[in-house]
């Protein structure tokens, strides 16, 4: 890398061992945390272990096999697909276009770019005290704000019936997520060449065709690394949902990371939950294929 | 020009109406925290409060372990970011500015342990825990958030790295420095910025986790600020949102700093994080 042609042979040994000796203590703690857990997980997806006292026995594939032919697997795997469509589609639609107005010169417009971007850094759990405080059914300003509007008639239950639990916990990740697109999107606004505009523009072009024609064009490869990151990101999120609703009403909002929760910690049954947990990866697997192919071809 | 001037007006009201709805949930969690309690049960809601009060900020700081969690976030944090901010310096300046055999296939590895969902480490590290007798101990937590902290920070500055010029190196080498001095005099200055944007996003990724401290602590003594507030919702026999309210404000302080003054690190961070198509 670094003047290659004018350095011995030695030295570059001496140059490959200490790269080595740097990246040492992060492969080390990789390992230790990441690797061997990852390991230990699919170890673990064959066994039958009781929570609470950690003894368990070897079952084989029994733990896959009541995973293929269960209900649990698949029903919140469809629960994690309409989260994850659902949000990531008003993430997606809110940040470019909050992302375009933002673009504009407005008043005040790095005041408006902070309150836009604060609810993606701040904490779920205080994002999800806040909601739950609005969704409030009897005091809950949600419901008469919507009331004093004429929206509502009778203030609503948002958390505790479906199909209004699912559309809750969907306006939640995406009000807290889209700042994510609006500064992705606006980086690359930013880049875009004026010219390409001005010659739409003596083409005749109204605002609306030079969206279609100049800026989506220009957007498409950024949007498409934020789709797959937002994906692999909404579909493993945890807190969001586990916080606001734990799941409920009964298993209508247990997506797959709760249900492996769920099964480790709630019914004792850390095998179970591990097999889970590992034929979740597996599902997610495709996008993180596509996602690191796509970067690492940049990078 | 009459008609472009108007335009602009419309825009702007448009854009602001969306931008304070976007922020009213936080605008109300500041009203609330200073409302007082007979004022909260109020049906319709005021909108402004009547009468301001500090007395929740006060019951919640005196009464509350409010305070003990404060300090188990800050030492968790601070400990997670020198941690996971001086193995990544080290391993994203090899990773880029080395060769050696192993280094692409240790990049994307890095890039795919980025991308895995926690509950799938949840279980092992559990058990890893209680099996070495670290549970319930802020040691275990920070070495649980070295699990998402470590290949964030280490693909941030990675993309960080990559911006340092090569040839300021190669010239300081050439004049006779070794590697590491030139790492010291010439890299890490030029990539202070980077490091600071990566440690501010750790920091707020460990100070906002929340399922590794359900999972690995169940006492209020090393209980982190996410777990502990949250305990104070379950716990409570009637909510007190004012005082969950005044909880939460609190509890995002160090963000409203960060945003108030250093703000720009974490945007330019954004940059670098893997959205770059």
């Amino acid at each position: 890398m670094i003047a290659t042609q004018t350095i011995t042979p030695r030295l570059e040994r001496s140059y490959a061992r200490l790269g080595v000796l740097l990246i040492a203590p992060t492969i080390l703690v990789f390992s230790l945390v990441i690797v061997y857990p990852l390991l230990a997980a699919i170890y673990l997806s064959v066994f039958s272990i009781y929570t609470p006292t950690l003894e368990g026995n070897f079952v084989g594939a029994a733990n896959y096999v009541k995973l293929l032919t269960g209900k649990a697997f698949w029903n919140s795997l469809g629960v994690t697909l309409i989260w994850t469509v659902g949000t990531l589609t008003l993430q997606i639609v809110f940040g470019v276009g909050m992302a375009l107005l933002l673009h504009q010169n407005i008043w005040f417009r790095s005041l408006a770019r902070s309150l836009v971007l604060f609810p993606y850094f701040l904490s779920t759990v205080v994002a999800v005290l806040v909601w739950r405080w609005l969704f409030n059914d009897l005091y809950g300003a949600m419901n008469h704000g919507l009331m004093q509007l004429g929206i509502l008639d009778l203030p609503l239950d948002w958390l505790g019936s479906m199909p209004n639990a699912m559309i809750g916990v969907i306006l939640v990740g995406a009000w807290k997520y889209f700042p994510f697109v609006v500064i992705a999107v606006l980086a690359r606004l930013q880049t875009i060449p004026e010219h390409l505009y001005e010659a739409a523009k003596i083409d005749g072009a109204g605002p609306i065709a030079r969206f279609w024609d100049v800026t989506l064009p220009q957007l498409r490869n950024v949007l498409v690394v934020i789709v797959l990151l937002r994906a692999i990101w909404d579909f493993k999120e945890f807190d969001l949902i586990y916080l606001l609703t734990g799941g409920g009403p009964v298993t209508s909002t247990q997506t797959l990371s709760l249900l492996v929760y769920q099964e480790a910690f709630g019914l004792n049954q850390m095998g179970q939950a591990a097999a889970y947990s590992v034929g979740m990866m597996l599902v997610m697997l495709v996008f993180m294929v596509v996602y690191i192919r796509k970067t690492g071809k940049e990078g | 020009m009459q008609r472009s001037m108007l335009q602009g007006v419309i825009v702007n009201l448009v854009t602001w109406t969306l931008v304070l709805l976007i922020a009213f949930p936080l605008l109300w969690m500041i009203i609330t925290s200073v409302k007082p309690q007979t004022e909260l049960f109020r049906i319709p809601p005021t909108w402004f409060p009547e009468t301001i009060t500090f007395e929740h900020y006060w019951r919640l700081l005196t009464e509350t372990p409010f305070l003990t969690y404060f300090r188990n976030s800050v030492v968790l944090a601070t400990t997670t970011t020198i941690f996971v901010v001086a193995l990544g310096t080290l391993g994203a300046y090899s990773l880029v500015r080395f060769k050696y055999r192993g280094r692409e296939t240790l990049a994307m590895l890095v890039l795919f342990t980025y991308l895995l969902p926690s509950v799938v480490l949840i279980i092992p590290l559990y058990l890893m825990m209680v099996a070495i007798g670290l549970s319930n101990t802020l040691v275990s937590l920070i070495l649980a958030h070295t699990t998402f902290a470590l290949p964030y920070a280490l693909w941030l500055l990675r993309s960080f790295m990559e911006g340092v010029p090569e040839d300021l190196e190669s010239a300081a080498l050439v004049d006779g420095a070794s590697r590491m001095g030139a790492f010291r005099d010439i890299i890490l200055p030029q990539l202070l910025p980077g490091i600071i944007s990566t440690a501010l996003f750790t920091f707020i990724l460990s100070w906002n986790e929340y399922l590794y401290a359900l999972v690995l602590v169940n006492s209020d003594s090393v209980a982190p600020l996410t777990t502990g507030v949250m305990s104070m919702l379950i716990s409570a026999f009637n909510i007190e949102w004012s005082l969950l309210m005044a909880a939460s404000v609190m509890m995002s302080l160090p963000l409203i700093v960060v945003f108030a003054f250093l703000q720009s690190y974490l945007t330019s961070g954004f940059g670098a994080g893997g959205v770059k198509g």
